[in-house]
Parts: C-alpha cells; sequence; structure tokens
C-alpha cells in the first residue's frame, strides 16, 4: 500500500470515529483527511488505508467517496478551481468564464492538470452564492464571487504568480 | 409594505456572529425562558405561531414535532443546513451572520422534541459558515449553553457539526440522514418517516436553519406575536433569496403574502435598464416558472404560489428578463438535476439523463421533431413515482418550461437557433466542451 | 413447479428455524385484489398478498430473501382513497384495502418504469446469456411498452468485468436494483460489492478490483433479474430453452439444500436452489454448485469392471453375489455417507442376512472437519446422509471400529471387501489413502458412480460396478437436523448404471438383464423463475 495517514491523520480519524452517535459517520471526515494528505485526491490507496484504520469494509467506503462530488477520484492540480454554472450563475456567464480561465490556465478538458501542475476546473452545481454570481470555489477555501472574465483570467494569472507546487 | 428584520435585525452588526455580540443583542435570554417553560408549553407556542418549514415542502413545524412517539428511545434534532436548492443562499447568510440565533433556537427546539443530540449537518461547500459555527459551537459551549445540565436546568442538550461532502440529495430528510450515518446521502422509503425511525432508527426531527432560528422568536413574542406577520396560512417573515437579472440581488426578509413584483423592483431595484421581464422561477429551481404576467399579481406565500400552479419552496427567486434563452436556462436545470439525481429508482435516475440529452441536443442543433412532447410524457411519468421528491422536482421545471415557453423549444428545435439568442448561446459557441457530462 | 418461487415471511437462510410456540393465531385481514377478495396475516405486504394469492404484479428489486429496496418502482398499485400510486413491497396490507394493478393509470406507470429501465440497457439479448429466462424479456412481455422513443446516446459502462472465480459483471446491462449488493451486505455478509458513483452513471463493482469471493457467490447469478451478473460455470454453454428441470436435493454435506439441476441430453449444466424454509432459505453455497460434475457422462464409470476386463453391470454384480453370500465375518463393508437410507437398508441387511458378517465399516471422509459450519449453510460433513447411516448402523447394531478393518486385513481375519465408495470423490481428501489401504483384501468390490484411475489401474481380484448418482436414482437423504428429504429420479445418464438398491437385489439372485432400455429424457424445456410465474397464460 503506497499510500499511509500520517500519525496526526491517524489520531484525527480515531477521533472522528467516536465523535458521531456510529462510527461510520466518521467516513466523510476521514475521506477529506485523506484526500489532503494525498495531494487532493481519492486515490484506491487512500480507500484501503481508511478501511484498515477505520475497520469498515472498503466497498463502503468506496460507494461514499464516488457518490459525493468533493472526493476527486484523479488527481488534481493545486488549485481546484470549481466555478458554479447552474441556473443563476450558469445565465450570468458561469460557464463561459470557466472556459476562458482554462484556455488561460492551459487545461483541455473538465478535471485535467494544466501542464505546470497548478490548475484543474470543473463545472459545478450550484453553490448557494447566486445573488453574486458567477462565483467559483479554489479546493474547499471559502468562496471567490461577483466574477466577470476580466476578474477571473486575472485570479488565474494570479495564483500562477502565486507559484507552484510547496 | 417593505422589507422587515424581525430575523434579521441584528445582521448588519458585525459582533452579531461572536458570542459576545449576540448576547449583547438579547441573545441567549429566550433559551434561558425556553428551559423554563414546559416542553408542551413550547411546542403549543410553535404550533399556535402557524411556522411552516423554511426549507421548502412548507410542512408546520409544530405538527412535525408532534409526530414523535413516546415510546422511552432517545430522539435526534438535525438541522438541514444542506442548502442547494439552486437559487437558495439565505441559510448561508443566516448562518455566517448570526451563528447563535441558529443555536439558541436549536437548543430551544431540542429540549422541546426531547433530544439530547443535536446535529446540524452543513453542506460541504460551505467550508466559510461551517468554521464560523464551528467557532460559535466552541463558544457557547464554553458558556455553558450546550452540554450537560445546560443554565442549570438540568436538561442536557449535545450539539455537533457535520459536514457534506457535495450532494443535492442531502437536502432532502431521509437522504440527509443517511448520509449523517455515514452512507451514501440516499433518500429512505417512507414509511417509516423519521419522526417515527429517522437517525440510527430513532425518532428523529429536521429542521432548516431558518424554521429553527425563528423558534427564538418565537419563544420571545408568543406563537401569537408571531403572526403579527404575515397570513392566516403563510405566518411570519421569510427570509427571499433574489438573484438574477436584477439591481440588487441578495437576502431580505419580507412578511409573506408580500408581492413579489415590490419584491423585485423596491428591496432588489428593480430589472437591468432596457430589458423586460420574461420569466420567474418563485422557490428555488424545482418550481414551477412563472410568466411574466403571471408574477403580476403573485404574493410570496405558499397559498398563493400553489393557487399559480408552483410553489414558495426555499424562497429562493430567480428572475429572467427577456435578452435570457429559455432552453438554455432550462438546460442548466436539467444538467442539475441529472448530476444530482441518486440514481436509486429508475425513473429518476434514468428520467433525468433522458430529459437532459434530449435538452442538449436541442441546444446543440440537433433536436428532433416531437422532442417537446416527449420532453412532456417523460416528465409526466416521472412525476410521483419515486422514494423522494428530486425526481418531481426535475420534472416540474421541464413541464413548466416547455408548456409555457413552447415557441422557444420548437423554434429552436426547427432552426437549429435559439429565438432570444440566435447562435450566441453557450451550447453552440463551445461545442466541444458544452456537452454533457 | 419448484418451491423457491412459494414467497414467504420467513427469515432468511442459514437461520434455524425457530419451534413454533403454541402462540394465538396472527391476526388476519381482509382486503381485496384486482376484486378478488383475499385474507393474509397482519404484517403482510401488498406484493406479499399478491403472490399468496397468484395475481401477478411486476417487480424487480423486491426479493423475499432480502431487505426491502423499494427502487426499481415496478411493483405500483393503486390504493382505493390514495391518489398517489404507491409501491407494493413497501406497503403493508391494512384491513378493508382495495388495491389493484390493472387500471389504466398502474399500467402506464409500469410500462413507463419498464422502459426507464431499458433507455440505457444495451439490448444484447442475442448474445446475452440470460436471454431466455430474464426478468426484463419476460416482464416486458406482458408490460412493455412496444414503443420505444430513446433517441439518445445511451451510457457507457464495464462490459465483461471479472467479479471473481464464478461471477461476470457487465454493467450496461445492470438495472441497478441493488439485490446482489443486499446480499453481500445482508446474506454472505461479505460486502463485497457496492453501488459506486451515482444517477446514471452508477455502476456496480468491488472496491479496486479486489474479488467477489464468498462461497456463496453465485447466489447473485441467480437473484440478478437481468444479464448482469452470469456463472462463469455456464456462460454460454446452453440456451437455457434448451435444458429441462430437475428438482432434487443437494448433497453436498449435510445440510441439503433444496436444488434444481438443468439438464438435456448433452447431460447436467447447472445447479440453482429451491427455496425451503427450514433447510436452506433461498440460497445455497458455491460448492454445492459444482454437485452436478461428477453426474455426466465423461466423469462417470460406464462399465463394470472385473480383474481387468469390462462386463455389463449387473452381471458383474450377480457374479459377485455369489461370491460373496454365506462368507461370514471374512466379508467386510465399508461404507460412506454419500447414498440414500434405502440403499443403507438393502446392503446392510445383505451383509447381516445373506452374507452373515458383523463387520460394516462407516468411512468417515474429514473426520477432522466433520462439526465445521460456516455459519450459513455449508458443513463439514460432506455426505448428504451421514446422520440416515448411522442411525441404520446403529439399529443393526453394526458398530465395528475401523482399527478393527485394518487389523483385519493385516491378520487376513478379513479376505473381501465390498465398498460404497464416494459419489462425490472430490470431496474425500483420504480416497487415494482408502483405496491403498483397502486394496490389501484378497478380493475387493468397489461399488461407485464415477471413474477412477487409481481403481482401474488395481490389479488382482478387483470388482468395479457402476453406480447411479443421484439424480438418477429416487431415494431418502437424512440432512444433519434430521429432517428426511426424498430424490426422485430425473434423468439417466449412464443407463447401464445401478443404485445400490439395484446390486443387492442382483447380489442375492435376481436376474441379470442387459442394460434397461432407459432412455435419455431429451428435450426442451421451460424454464420456470419468479418473474415467468407471474407472467400468468402468456
Amino acid at each position: 500500500m503506497s499510500f499511509k495517514l500520517s500519525a496526526d491523520g491517524v489520531k484525527y480519524v480515531q477521533n472522528e470515529l467516536t465523535r458521531y452517535e456510529s462510527k461510520q459517520s466518521a467516513i466523510i471526515r476521514a475521506l477529506y483527511r485523506g484526500q489532503d494528505e494525498n495531494g487532493g485526491w481519492v486515490s484506491p490507496d487512500v480507500v484501503a488505508e481508511l478501511s484498515r484504520v477505520m475497520d469498515i469494509p472498503a466497498s463502503q467506503i468506496e460507494e461514499v467517496s464516488t457518490f459525493y462530488t468533493m472526493f476527486n477520484k484523479q488527481p488534481v492540480g493545486k488549485y481546484h478551481i470549481q466555478v458554479c454554472c447552474t441556473l443563476t450563475c450558469g445565465m450570468l456567464g458561469g460557464r463561459e468564464l470557466t472556459d476562458a480561465m482554462m484556455k488561460e490556465a492551459g487545461c483541455k478538458t473538465y478535471g485535467d492538470v494544466s501542464p505546470d501542475g497548478l490548475f484543474t476546473f470543473n463545472k459545478v452545481e450550484c453553490l448557494g452564492s447566486c445573488d453574486t454570481a458567477p462565483m467559483l470555489q479554489i479546493n474547499r477555501d471559502p468562496y471567490i464571487e461577483s466574477l466577470n472574465t476580466e476578474k477571473g483570467l486575472q485570479l488565474v494569472r494570479d495564483l500562477r504568480a502565486k507559484g507552484g507546487r510547496q | 409594505m417593505a422589507e422587515v428584520k424581525y430575523l434579521s435585525e441584528h445582521y448588519h452588526k458585525k459582533e452579531y456572529r461572536t458570542l459576545a455580540g449576540y448576547k449583547a443583542n438579547g441573545g441567549y435570554e429566550q433559551l434561558a425562558r425556553a428551559l423554563k417553560m414546559d416542553k408542551q408549553k413550547i411546542i403549543d407556542e410553535v404550533k399556535a405561531s402557524g411556522l411552516r418549514g423554511r426549507g421548502g415542502a412548507g410542512f408546520p413545524t409544530g405538527v412535525k414535532w408532534g409526530f414523535l412517539p413516546n415510546n422511552g428511545e432517545p430522539r435526534y434534532l438535525l438541522c438541514n443546513a444542506d442548502e442547494s436548492e439552486p437559487g437558495t443562499f439565505k441559510d448561508r447568510v443566516m448562518m455566517e451572520k448570526a451563528p447563535h440565533q441558529l443555536i439558541e433556537g436549536m437548543i430551544i427546539s431540542a429540549y422541546a422534541v426531547g433530544a439530547k443530540k443535536a446535529y446540524i449537518y452543513i453542506r460541504g461547500e460551505y467550508m466559510g459558515p461551517a468554521m464560523i459555527l464551528e467557532d460559535a459551537i466552541r463558544e457557547a459551549r464554553d458558556a455553558g449553553y450546550i452540554g450537560k445540565n445546560i443554565l442549570g436546568s438540568g436538561v442536557d442538550v449535545e450539539l455537533d457539526l457535520y459536514l457534506g461532502a457535495g450532494a443535492y440529495i442531502c437536502g432532502e430528510e431521509t437522504g440527509l440522514i443517511s448520509s449523517l450515518e455515514g452512507y451514501k446521502g440516499q433518500p429512505k422509503l417512507k414509511p417509516p418517516f423519521p419522526a417515527v425511525q429517522g437517525y440510527l432508527k430513532k425518532p428523529t426531527i429536521v429542521n432548516n436553519v431558518e424554521t429553527l432560528a425563528a423558534v427564538v422568536n418565537i419563544i420571545r413574542d408568543g406563537g401569537a406575536g408571531y403572526r403579527k406577520y404575515g397570513t392566516e396560512k403563510s405566518a411570519g417573515t421569510k427570509l427571499f433569496s433574489l438573484s438574477g437579472n436584477v439591481q440588487k440581488p441578495g437576502t431580505y426578509e419580507v412578511p409573506l403574502g408580500y408581492p413579489l413584483m415590490d419584491f423585485i423592483n423596491i428591496e432588489c431595484g428593480g430589472l437591468l435598464p432596457g430589458r423586460k421581464l420574461k420569466a420567474v422561477v418563485p422557490g428555488g429551481s424545482s418550481a414551477p416558472v412563472l410568466t411574466a404576467a403571471e408574477c403580476a399579481d403573485a404574493t410570496l406565500d405558499y397559498e398563493n404560489m400553489a393557487a399559480k400552479g408552483s410553489m414558495l419552496g426555499s424562497g429562493a427567486i430567480i428572475v429572467i428578463d427577456d435578452s435570457y434563452c429559455m432552453v438554455d436556462v432550462l438546460s442548466t436545470i436539467t444538467h442539475f438535476y441529472h448530476h444530482e439525481s441518486c440514481g436509486q429508482c429508475t425513473p429518476c435516475r434514468e428520467g433525468t439523463g433522458w430529459i437532459e440529452k434530449i435538452i442538449h441536443s436541442i441546444t446543440h442543433g440537433e433536436g428532433k421533431p416531437g422532442d417537446v412532447d416527449l420532453l412532456l410524457k417523460i416528465s409526466d411519468q416521472m412525476k410521483g413515482r419515486t422514494i423522494c421528491a428530486l425526481s418531481d422536482a426535475a420534472a416540474l421545471p421541464v413541464l413548466s418550461f416547455v408548456t409555457k415557453f413552447r415557441d422557444e423549444f420548437e423554434y429552436f428545435i426547427r432552426e437549429k437557433k435559439s429565438k432570444v439568442k440566435g447562435t450566441q448561446i453557450y451550447a453552440q459557441m463551445h461545442p466541444s466542451l458544452g456537452g454533457a457530462h | 413447479m419448484a418451491d423457491n418461487t412459494t414467497h414467504s415471511n420467513t427469515g432468511r437462510a442459514g437461520t434455524e428455524p425457530t419451534e413454533a410456540k403454541p402462540v394465538e393465531a396472527p391476526k388476519m385481514l381482509k382486503a381485496k385484489i384486482n376484486g378478488v377478495d383475499v385474507e393474509v396475516k397482519a404484517g403482510t405486504s401488498i406484493i406479499e398478498a399478491f403472490h399468496q394469492n397468484g395475481q401477478s404484479i411486476a417487480h424487480y428489486c423486491w426479493h423475499p430473501g432480502l431487505s426491502v429496496a423499494g427502487v426499481c418502482r415496478l411493483c405500483m398499485v393503486e390504493i382505493e382513497g390514495n391518489p398517489r400510486l404507491q409501491i407494493a413491497c413497501n406497503t403493508a396490507v391494512t384491513e378493508g384495502m382495495v388495491v389493484n394493478n390493472a387500471s389504466e393509470k398502474v399500467k402506464e406507470a409500469v410500462k413507463w418504469g419498464l422502459d426507464f429501465h431499458l433507455i440505457n440497457h444495451p439490448l444484447d439479448c442475442p448474445i446475452c446469456d440470460q436471454a431466455g429466462e430474464c426478468g426484463l424479456q419476460d416482464q416486458y412481455m406482458a408490460y412493455g411498452k412496444y414503443d420505444p422513443e430513446m433517441a439518445e446516446r445511451k451510457v457507457k459502462k464495464h462490459k465483461v468485468v471479472d467479479l471473481g472465480p464464478r461471477v461476470v459483471l457487465d454493467t450496461e446491462r445492470c438495472i441497478l436494483c441493488s439485490r446482489c449488493v443486499r446480499f453481500t451486505d445482508e446474506v454472505s455478509k461479505s460486502n463485497e460489492l457496492g453501488i459506486f458513483n451515482r444517477g446514471d452513471r452508477a455502476e456496480i463493482g468491488t472496491f479496486d478490483g479486489k474479488p467477489l469471493n464468498n462461497n456463496y457467490s453465485t447466489n447473485v447469478v441467480d437473484i440478478c433479474p437481468v444479464g448482469a451478473l452470469t456463472s462463469k460455470d455456464f456462460r454460454f454453454r446452453q440456451r437455457v430453452w434448451f435444458l429441462r428441470e430437475h428438482n432434487t436435493i443437494c448433497t453436498g454435506c449435510s445440510t441439503g439444500c433444496n436444488t434444481r439441476a438443468f439438464y438435456n441430453k448433452e447431460g447436467v449444466f447447472r445447479i440453482k436452489p429451491n427455496y425451503h424454509k427450514d433447510v436452506n432459505g433461498y440460497w445455497m453455497c458455491d460448492v454445492g454448485r459444482d454437485v452436478y460434475k461428477f453426474a455426466n457422462k465423461e466423469a462417470r464409470l460406464l462399465d463394470a469392471r472385473v480383474r481387468g476386463e469390462w462386463m455389463v453391470p449387473s452381471l458383474a454384480a450377480k457374479k459377485t453375489g455369489e461370491a460373496l453370500r454365506g462368507g461370514g465375518n471374512k466379508v467386510a463393508f465399508v461404507v460412506t455417507g454419500q447414498y440414500t437410507n434405502e440403499e443403507y437398508d438393502a446392503l446392510l441387511g445383505f451383509a447381516k442376512n445373506e452374507v452373515g458378517t458383523s463387520n460394516v465399516f462407516h468411512w468417515i471422509n474429514n473426520p477432522e472437519t466433520i462439526e465445521a459450519f460456516d455459519g450459513l449453510l455449508l458443513r463439514g460433513d460432506r455426505n448428504p446422509n451421514t446422520r440416515g447411516l448411522m442411525d441404520r448402523l446403529a439399529s443393526s447394531s453394526l458398530s465395528a471400529k475401523w482399527p478393527e478393518l485394518v487389523q483385519g486385513l493385516t491378520s487376513g481375519a478379513i479376505t473381501t471387501v465390498v465398498v460404497a465408495g464416494p459419489e462425490n470423490q472430490s470431496q474425500f481428501p483420504d480416497l487415494k489413502a482408502k483405496i491403498m489401504e483397502l486394496s490389501k483384501a484378497a478380493k475387493l468390490v468397489w461399488l461407485q458412480a464415477g471413474k477412477n484411475d487409481q481403481l482401474e489401474a488395481l490389479d488382482g481380484d478387483v470388482t468395479l460396478i457402476p453406480l447411479k448418482t443421484y439424480l438418477e436414482k429416487d431415494g431418502t437423504f437424512v440432512n444433519y437436523k434430521g429432517i428426511a428429504q426424498t430424490v426422485k429420479k430425473g434423468l439417466s445418464i449412464v443407463p447401464a448404471s445401478l443404485s445400490i438398491t439395484e446390486v443387492v437385489e442382483l447380489m442375492r439372485g435376481a436376474p441379470a438383464v442387459e442394460a434397461p432400455s432407459d432412455v435419455d429424457q431429451v428435450g426442451v424445456g421451460r424454464i420456470y423463475n419468479e418473474f415467468t410465474l407471474v407472467r400468468g397464460n402468456l
């Protein structure tokens, strides 16, 4: 098994196991932790490791990790940019914004990683900030709102300037 | 009439999100009062207030609480903060601006329904509000508002936050329970209903953020006092999330029964210059769309929206002006439901995909004669056929868009371009990327 | 009609039946189904009430041995007073309920429900192993829309997924009824299967290619209503409509699962479980799935063999009898737990009365693991009738111990050994050693259905007589807990072979005959399953 949770990670997961009324409830938090420690995505190794640490069947953890969209099933760039494209955001330019930013970042399709390893783009469903449409979320950070194409392109440039992988 | 800051009275104050700021503005006083009240008295006040669930279904809250069986089993109170109905963002505003208001409402409600454990289920994308809530929960626990023997009353209520991970269906209360139990967020068969067998098969109440926050005001003003706003069947105020083609989109609190056009024109500053209103989605993306004509005399309350064949839903109003193509707007909605169908029930799993593919074909200039009627037939067969309401939620916008704006759909199929935007439509400008995924 | 199509409320396989305590009669409810008055026990679901009363109702995901999923949405019914159609599997019958599935409203819903199942289904019936016994095919005949309107691209999913040693998966054919997942969660409790992803991208599978490898895995093939899960052992070997069915009992262990053998003139092709409330519920194990291979011609001893020469079996038996009768204690009988009560009665009677020996030995094939139990169905005693044999040995006061045999062979006190050997040789790990041991006898008579190179290579006074298998004879097996179950002759694979009863008759002096004119039962059968059962008279 090539992925191992850090000692802190194991402690965190074990704590989550007793946090809720049943230990299964820890799966989502554990997957977030595994994803974070695995460079942003949930590889099969992550599921296997969590199954071992949590003593929960891997098939059950895999069901959860593939059901929820916030677990990435393939590698992502340092900045996983998720642009809302539902309804209001769709009407107000979310889709066009995504495509423009992807072009600037050098991403060809949704989900792929830009050659510099910095960017992955996905169109996502309503993020609950329709009054600031179009808007996006990077990784799991607070929202970046009230965008237009110019601001979106500038955001890509700023992130690129901020730098590559640590 | 105008905006009423009843729940949102102090939302403009930055310190209101902290315990100190909340207390300085009367916070947790109602909890102290409530803990001295008889539980049944609280339930009676909530019943008397006429408060209806603010998450979308509009079910009377006090009645829901009354469904709990008296069987001595542990009970749970869950707060539905999964807010993911497209167009809705008022719960996020409430959690960001007044986390303690929700906590206070939850502790009072948990006491009233006899729950010793309460969870806030918040959608995974809401990391910002989640962090604010976690801080607030810590503050409240340290101050003795959460935990054992709250304020010396002998009442114990634990409260914790549970983070989702991206699934609209977890806003459905049994989907939420499945997710909280650590499984895929797939809705459960009813019966049994959550009040009888919910979280971990124990009696469970699931209420929306706004519903639980309103309980604080109901304790303060009494059920009758709460009724000073709103109509007979739609009591109280409600926070509405308005977005789309208006000057000042945002969240505004108004009494139920408030005229829709006043809300658009006064609270939200009206449409953009030179634009005409074409349609309004009044209650989140699953609410049937209203034409401009239907909006003229519409009021924001459960009964008027129902009379118009739509619904108040979560109070998410999306304004669409005459520069938008209804086929294109519907395409983002059908994509949403296809993406979010949990996949359990066949009519929803297959129907949502089928519908999206037909709309996709139409927007890409590959629509076929008969597609409009086929869309109506498929949608009709998805209604009332499944475990939860997602299938209906996916069908209703299709039925209403296609019925009320049929000419736009037929034009698109015939001319292979938008009646409103011609070929200047996303699907045709980005044919390779615009595909369904 | 096989018993496993009887739907029942009782628990699932592996649970011991609780002794019925004298309780008051269960409360009965009166209801009306499609205009017919019915009476059912309180707690009965509508779908169970339909089946109990012979009414047909469409369904995929509901299975009486699994929890209710309620996801296929096919078992729609209209309940008087309820404007919304309800699913019959998750709705209990109430007193006075008036319910139908014949109204236009229900028919329309079922029609579309089926169509939703089919829009992304590949419709590759001509190359699908399930064709002929497929829930989609069968139910489409009765409830189909016959007017497909799907003109969009279908969802692409994984094909020919090697799930494990016995099962192959085609996820495009899968209708996501979740029966297989519920099976591995609830029955085998092995949790290998899951439904990954969501919406119409959802697929069943195992995590990261981990094999579906539990001893009950083939049950998921049985309960799969479509061709998504197929049996590696069976797939592409026969079209099911060329097979006949024979209800029988599994001889793979002492549980005695009720089974069906599917066969035609080319042999037996597969075994499936039949429902039995007290024995096996709805299931059987994978070990039992192979309990047909030794019956097919290629595994069989086709003729008798006496001192290295082939001979007509009946003649060989007759000649052997002459040599044995009156032999007294010089003759020993070695008996396995593989035969029927009737055969034991004949053989033990012959030993005691005609041969006059008390040397009857019970060959226990795996004494170390004989008490083992996997918690579900499979028992360590890999014989169908150990209990019947032991009862008969006890009542005939024949209780010789194995060391006496070894001693007798060494000392020469025993010169002749007659062995009722294993029918299912694969379950006798000590077979080789026992043949070596027993071939020390001056005269060895070995009765057995299957061929065995080691036996055929023995020199000296060795007689091999071919026996019938459990599929070819009538008889009774007593399972581990004392339930007596009968098998019937269903087919004839080696017509010249004999049952032990027939061997004994011949040894007693009955006239030998040529191979009986026992013609193979050739023919085209009709495959019945839960879906065809409810199809009515189409």
